[in-house]
This record gives C-alpha cells, sequence and structure tokens, in this order.
C-alpha cells in the first residue's frame, strides 16, 4: 500500500476515533450526577434562577438531542463555552494547549538526546562500569517523582544560584511574541524577538529538565535493550567481518533496527508528556493543558472535557499515525508489506 | 566482539549533544526580580475563572474586579459600614423600598467618558439580563428612574435593609455603557468583559496571558490617586514556589500559603504576615430529615462529639475560632452569650443513651475542593467510634456533592460559607429559614415556624436594634436545636514583602486589595 493510501485510511479512521471517543464522553459526563446550572449560579440561587440556566444551556433536552447540537457545532468550529470559566472552550484550548505542546516537544527531544548515546553506550560496554552508571541514571529517572525533582531544581538553579527563573513561560517584564503557532521558541523566532526567545529557553530548561529526565530513563533502557539483541544478529557480524567501521556499523546498522521498537516507547511517551505533565506543570505555574483539564473534570465542565477530549484524541492518533510512518522510513519491509 | 574503538567516537558526539544542550542554560538572565518601586507583584494559586463583574462570583476574581471598576459605595476602611464611592450622598424612602443616589461629578471611565447615572443604570440592567451568578442579588429592582443626568431612583419589590451593602459587591460595579460595542449575539459584552475591563476604578487590564499573569495598569482617568503605576498578578499554582518568590523579593505578595508555610515565614527578614479573623466559616450539615439525625439528642450528641480545638490546632494551626452561635465574630448580631458546644464526649454518650441509639452507621459526604475537610471528618469518625457510631467516609466530586446536598441525599455534610453583605442575615437567613431548603442555603433541612417567622419579620425592617434582636433570638433556639455543627471561622492570612504599606484589611474584602492607597518603600 503506498504511503498516501495509508495516510488516507489512517485520517478517516481518525474522524471514526473523534466521533466515538466524543459520544462516549458526552454521555458519560451528562449522566454523572450534579447539575452545571447549580455551579455558575453560585450559593444562594434562586430556583428559578438555577432553571432559566438549566434551560439556557439546553440541558432539559435529551440528552442525545444535545450531542448532536454539540457535533454540529463542533463542525462549526464551536466548541461551546467553558462553565467554569465563561469564556469559548476553543480559545481557552488555542491557549494552554500550545504550552503544553512546547514544554513536551523540549522534554523529549532531552530524553531522546541523552537517552539514545546512553542506552548505545550502555549496550556497547554492558555490564561495564559505564552500564552500571547508566542502569543507575535510568533507575534514578523512572523512580524519581517530578514534584520532587522540579522543587530540587528549583530550590538550586532559582533559589541558591539565582541563574534560572522558577515559574512561568517568559518574564513578566518581557512581552509574549505575536501569536502564530502559540510555540513561545517558534513565535518569537518568526517575529525575530531574540529577549523573548532568550527568556523562554530560560524558562524552560527546568520543567523539560524535570520531565524530560523522567522519560529519559525509559528511553535508555529501551534502547540498551534492542541494542543489545541487534548486535547478536548475524549480519551484524558479517558487517564487522567485512571491514565496515565500528561506527558505521552501530548507526547504520544496529541502532537503526534498535530504534524501531523503540519508536514506539518514545511515541507512547509523547503522548504521556503531553497529558501527564500536571504536577510539573502546577510546579513550575506552567500554563499547559494539565491544570486547565484538572479544574474542568473538577468543576463537572462538559464542553471543557469535551473540548479537551476531541484534541487528545486527535492528537493521539496523529502521534500514532507518526510512529508508523517512521516505521516505515526506518523498515523496508513495513513499508513493503504496509 | 570489541566495540572499545567505537567508544570515543560516540562519546565525543554525545559529548557534543549534550554541550549543545546545556550550553542554552548558560544565556544571560533577563531582570528576574520585578524590583521596581512602582510595581506591586502578586502572587495567586489560581487563575481568576473570568473578571465580568456580572458573571463572577469568587472572590479570586474579585481581585481583579475590585480595583478594575468602582461601585456606588465601598466598606469605610476595616469597617463594616460603607460610604460613598461613586455615591456623593444618598437617601432612602422610611419604608427603605426607594433609594435615591447622587453621583459625585469628576468620576471617569477608563476611555475618558464620564459616569452618569445612565451607566449606573445601564449596569444594573445588564447584570440582571446576563442572568449568571451575580443576577439574583438585584432582580429585587422593580424600576430605576433617572432623575437628572447624576440621579438614579432604585424602587424595590419588598423594603430591604441590606440594599446599600450589596451595592458595595463586587456585583454592583458600574460598568461602561460602550461595552455594547463588543457585544456579539446579544451577550451585553460578555465575551469581551470576562477577560476585559472597563470600569472607572484605579487599574484596568492591560494584558493577561491565561494562566500565567495578568497586568493592572493605573488608570490614567482615575478620579482619586494611585500610587502604583502597575499591578502584576502573577499564577504561581505551588505554595512552596510561591513562597520561595516571595522571600527572593520576586513577589511583593502572596496569596494561599498553607499555615505551616506561614509559620515558618513569621520570622524571615523583610517579610510580613497578615493574620486577621474572617467571616469564612466552615460548619457541618446534619440531615435533620433523616432518621437519627431527626432526633434532637442526637444532634446534640454529634455536638458535643467533636474536638473544635483539635481541628483548629491540629489542621489550621490555631489560626481560626470556634464558632458561637450562627453569626461569626466581629459581625454585628454575634452573641457572646449563646450557647457554644465544646468537646464532651461524655455527655454525648449520655444524650445517644437518652436518644435510645447505641449502634448506628452515618456517611459524611464530602469533596477534595477544601483539603480541611477530609481532615475533618477522620477527627469526627474518630469521636463518633466510642459512641458506637460508624461514619463512612463518602468522598464525591464538588458538583456530585452539591447535587446530594441539593436533594437531602446524606446524613452528614461539610461546608464553607462566607457572606456577600456585611449583613447577619447573610447567616442567619440562608441556614436556617425553611424556605431555603437544599443547596439555596438550608442544608440541614431544618423546620421551625417560629424561626421562619422570626427571620421574615427581620428581613423587611430596618431598625437595626430590632433585626439584631431577632436575630440573636434565631440564633439561641438554633443554637439549642443543633441543626449544624458550628466548627470554626478561618483567619485571613497571607504573606508580603514588609516594605509594603497602606494595605488595609476589612474581613468582606478578602482577596480584595486596596491596590491604589498601597505602595513600596
Amino acid at each position: 500500500m503506498s504511503f498516501a493510501n495509508m495516510i488516507r485510511r489512517r485520517l478517516l479512521f481518525l474522524l471514526l476515533v473523534v466521533f466515538g471517543v466524543s459520544l462516549v464522553t458526552f454521555v458519560i459526563s451528562h449522566m454523572i450526577p450534579g447539575n452545571p446550572a447549580e455551579m455558575i449560579a453560585g450559593d444562594k440561587a434562586p430556583r428559578e434562577l438555577v432553571e432559566k440556566i438549566y434551560k439556557d444551556m439546553g440541558l432539559d433536552r435529551p440528552v442525545l438531542v444535545q450531542y448532536f447540537k454539540y457535533i454540529s457545532n463542533l463542525l462549526q468550529g464551536d466548541l461551546g463555552t467553558s462553565i467554569r470559566t465563561q469564556r469559548p472552550v476553543l480559545n481557552d484550548i488555542l491557549i494552554f494547549f500550545p504550552a503544553t505542546l512546547e514544554l513536551a516537544i523540549v522534554a523529549l527531544s532531552i530524553s531522546i538526546i541523552f537517552g539514545v548515546p546512553l542506552g548505545v553506550i550502555s549496550a556497547l560496554r554492558k555490564d561495564k562500569v559505564v552500564d552500571h552508571i547508566g542502569h543507575t541514571v535510568s533507575v534514578t529517572g523512572i523512580s524519581t517523582p517530578a514534584f520532587w525533582l522540579g522543587l530540587l531544581l528549583i530550590y538550586f538553579f532559582y533559589g541558591k544560584l539565582g541563574i534560572l527563573p522558577a515559574s512561568g513561560r517568559i518574564d513578566s517584564s518581557i512581552a509574549p511574541p505575536a501569536h502564530v503557532t502559540g510555540l513561545y521558541l517558534v513565535d518569537s523566532l518568526i517575529a525575530g524577538d531574540w529577549p523573548a526567545f532568550k527568556s523562554t529557553v530560560n524558562h524552560l530548561i527546568l520543567p523539560a529538565l524535570t520531565l524530560g529526565f523522567i522519560h529519559l530513563g525509559v528511553v535508555m533502557r529501551q534502547i540498551r535493550s534492542a541494542m543489545l539483541e541487534v548486535l547478536r544478529e548475524d549480519y551484524i557480524r558479517t558487517a564487522r567481518a567485512s571491514g565496515l567501521s565500528p561506527t558505521r556499523i552501530v548507526l547504520d546498522h544496529a541502532l537503526r533496527n534498535a530504534l524501531i521498537p523503540s519508536v514506539t516507547i518514545i511515541g507512547l511517551a509523547f503522548g504521556d508528556l503531553l497529558y501527564g505533565a500536571v504536577l510539573t506543570e502546577t510546579i513550575f505555574a506552567w500554563p499547559g493543558m494539565g491544570n486547565y483539564v484538572v479544574l474542568s473534570i473538577t468543576a463537572l465542565d462538559f464542553p471543557a472535557i469535551m473540548g479537551f477530549t476531541i484534541v487528545a484524541s486527535t492528537v493521539y492518533v496523529l502521534v500514532n499515525l507518526m510512529v508508523d510512518l517512521l516505521y516505515a522510513a526506518l523498515d523496508p519491509q513495513i513499508r513493503a508489506i504496509g | 566482539m570489541k566495540w572499545n574503538t567505537f567508544i570515543p567516537a560516540m562519546s565525543r558526539r554525545a559529548l557534543l549533544v549534550g554541550t549543545l544542550a546545556l550550553s542554552a542554560a548558560h544565556l544571560p538572565l533577563q531582570t528576574l526580580s520585578a524590583a521596581e518601586l512602582d510595581v506591586l507583584t502578586l502572587g495567586k494559586a489560581g487563575d481568576p475563572d473570568n473578571i465580568d463583574p456580572a458573571v463572577t462570583g469568587t472572590n479570586n476574581s474579585f481581585t481583579i474586579t475590585y480595583p478594575a471598576y468602582e461601585r456606588l459605595v465601598k466598606y469605610n476602611g476595616s469597617a463594616s459600614d460603607v460610604i460613598g464611592e461613586l455615591a456623593e450622598s444618598w437617601e432612602a424612602s422610611p419604608d427603605a423600598m426607594v433609594w435615591t443616589f447622587k453621583i459625585a461629578k469628576g468620576h471617569t471611565f477608563s476611555d475618558g467618558t464620564p459616569v452618569t447615572a445612565e451607566a449606573v443604570k445601564f449596569s444594573f440592567e445588564r447584570v440582571v439580563k446576563v442572568a449568571k451568578s451575580q443576577a439574583k442579588q438585584f432582580t429585587q429592582i422593580t424600576k430605576m428612574e433617572l432623575v437628572d443626568a447624576d440621579t438614579i431612583r432604585f424602587t424595590l419589590e419588598n423594603p430591604s435593609a441590606t440594599f446599600l451593602s450589596l451595592l458595595a459587591g463586587s456585583g454592583a460595579s458600574i460598568v461602561n455603557p460602550a461595552v455594547m460595542q463588543h457585544e456579539v449575539d446579544g451577550d451585553m459584552g460578555q465575551a469581551y468583559l470576562a477577560d476585559h475591563t472597563m470600569g472607572s476604578g484605579a487599574y484596568q487590564v492591560a494584558s493577561w496571558e491565561k494562566g500565567q499573569q495578568i497586568v493592572l495598569e493605573a488608570n490614567p482617568h482615575y478620579a482619586g490617586k494611585a500610587d502604583l503605576k502597575k499591578v502584576v498578578v502573577r499564577i504561581i499554582k505551588d505554595a512552596s514556589a510561591r513562597r520561595l518568590q516571595l522571600e527572593k523579593g520576586d513577589l511583593d505578595l502572596v496569596e494561599d500559603l498553607p499555615s505551616d508555610q506561614l509559620e515558618s515565614l513569621a520570622g524571615a527578614e523583610g517579610v510580613a504576615i497578615v493574620d486577621e479573623p474572617g467571616f469564612f466559616v466552615t460548619y457541618l450539615y446534619l440531615n435533620n430529615k433523616s432518621a437519627p439525625l431527626d432526633n434532637l439528642k442526637v444532634r446534640q450528641a454529634i455536638s458535643y462529639a467533636m474536638d473544635y480545638q483539635g481541628i483548629i490546632d491540629g489542621v489550621l494551626h490555631g489560626k481560626a475560632k470556634q464558632m458561637r452561635g450562627a453569626v461569626p465574630s466581629g459581625m454585628w448580631s454575634h452573641d457572646e452569650t449563646v450557647k457554644q458546644y465544646t468537646y464532651d464526649p461524655e455527655k454525648a454518650k449520655a444524650l445517644l443513651a437518652e436518644a435510645g441509639v447505641s449502634d448506628a452507621k452515618l456517611g459524611y459526604l464530602y469533596a477534595k475542593t477544601d483539603p480541611n475537610w477530609e481532615v475533618t471528618g477522620l477527627v469526627l469518625q474518630q469521636a463518633l467510634a466510642p459512641l458506637g457510631i460508624t461514619l463512612e467516609m463518602q468522598e464525591n466530586d464538588y458538583p456530585t456533592m452539591r447535587d446530594r446536598i441539593d436533594k437531602g441525599n446524606f446524613d452528614i455534610a461539610v461546608g464553607n460559607w462566607s457572606p456577600d453583605l456585611s449583613d447577619p442575615s447573610e447567616f442567619v437567613k440562608w441556614w436556617f429559614d425553611s424556605k431555603y431548603h437544599g443547596l439555596p442555603g438550608n442544608r440541614a433541612f431544618y423546620s421551625n415556624p417560629e424561626v421562619d417567622q422570626l427571620i421574615r419579620d427581620a428581613d423587611v425592617i430596618s431598625d437595626q436594634a430590632a433585626r439584631e434582636q431577632a436575630y440573636k433570638k434565631v440564633q439561641a433556639i438554633t443554637a439549642e436545636e443543633a441543626p449544624y455543627v458550628m466548627l470554626f471561622q478561618r483567619n485571613f492570612q497571607f504573606a508580603m514583602r514588609s516594605n509594603v504599606e497602606g494595605y488595609v484589611y476589612n474581613p468582606m474584602l478578602v482577596q480584595m486589595y486596596n491596590f491604589a492607597d498601597m505602595k513600596k518603600n
């Protein structure tokens, strides 16, 4: 099957997933006992006001009717109004999602940039000192709670050394770059705003290290075990026997094959980083989706929960698609079979 | 197989990549500290949800609406009476049904247009039409007449002794009618005002990066004087991070620090702690409609079983005061002579024996909304166990919890309450009038016709002495009948740099700061 066909099929599948997930979420969130009209009306509210708000929100209609209304609005790009913030959900997501995305991308890059070489070295030096050190690093990474590492980094780099900021995406004295992608690193480069870029980098370092370190361990272990497996293969021995340089063997032959199973892990890690960063976002006052979703759930804010679910499932399917495309790029066999 | 020859090459690559990544860490820092003397930086735990004064009902948002808008009247410093803000004078008809306000000259909205009686009328019409959390207070206005350009006359549905106090609240903020230029789909400018301000107050929102910070800039048209040029509200959810930034001088004022953090900050250099008694109370609803809590003796027994001081010392580090009666200490009608339950397990046991209850199972309904609720339940669980009552902890999410309270589907539930008006009716009326059973306020489903009558009579007279007498009587009756377990009134606490001057605390203005009078030295 051609790439184009595969992508087309996956995008169709994406629509089905979003439809299914949105239906399930919608029905469940409307079945939870609790009246959002009461939350909007607040304490000391007369029944008439609660009823009026209830009607205005269309909550008196059957759930399926409400769902189809929701979907028809969704198709017009309207995700509804948040119950908690009384602002359009789309606006909220456009603000908070890029912050999380930027942090996740940088954190993932850190875990790959450090995790892959460390994994390779550990495999090559199996059971040697380097391997033991690598093992310690990865176990520490996997088992370190984000809140602890985050606070420690803040205490040291902000509290003691005073060289890095403790919270936020950018200095309060610097205006954020004009909104293009919502990713400050990209937007500040587009705007040619050097101070904003520098400030964004400074603000990213600590939270990205915190998040990245945790996944670094996972990436490293995965690469190490995949490398060990690959290095035992016959074709590696053949390559060595035919006199290829060790560097070429490791990079072109071994690592490339070891990366295939790792791509899945990295894809999953990315999904995890996008939606599992609540603690890190809290500690570094990072204005991302994590906080927004937690607050929305505790307030039974259906439109916000729905909006998040739809964005999350879309991104998840897209990440999976990317993983499969990477697979195909890395492995000609998969490309052939499709 | 030997790979040793490969390692050095590989390590060099790793080193190079690592160095590139780390070099970013050595970029010179911009100034981290907002040390300028005309900028005040406030650290908040959460982003305001919405700053439209007609919509929002949370104190966390009032931090912004309070300095951005002016109202007809305002609280007089730290006192509970009000003085004019936009209004230079007013008079009420003897039956307290018709109120006439004269607006002072010289007040201007941030776009330079004057505040007129017409704008006042517009603002109250808007609150009612928008029909969100603030609307309920203003539906009692049946008519608004413009006597002249600067005079407005309100006619109320019923006589109201609390109307004036209502006009000092955030919902009574006067909004620039020009907001209608931003109207979308008949929303009266709600979408716009959700994150902008259009008031005549000292500071207007200049920018708001959601979840990060709100910058308030001095309104050049403000009628008063304001020293600070800017107020920056930074959102930092983690308490330890807020505290650290205060200690470093990057924040001037920090909200919502847990008691233990405040305690350890108390001696820190350059930091001052504000710790004042407040009207924010925590109490338990006993479901008066369901057995065995419909039995007076059982309710009294539970009131005697609670270790009040234990909770105050253990959970709140002593920063609270046990309630006595429904009206908190500091508000008029509070009665120091009304019955107060003490921790007395023997008495509790005797009362249960009298009631013939020796073995019962009750549920304790709570949510994670307030971290103290769970601990309070555990303390009660321990206290009730030796009395033969098994307390089952029932954690729900907050909306579900509220729904169960509204339907009376609980035995014991916990809750917080704070007044919107500086008036004892905020407690007495809502908690005890059987008209408000359920979520509106009478969450214990308590009914007593004599109490209903006392409350309803007091609501329509303006003679404060007579009202005080009625409220004291209601408190005496209800203390005896124990529909609720009155726990504690919490202190309002925050920390600031000691060079911040001019802050005045008013228990009605929690999280609302008089920025215009404040400055840094």
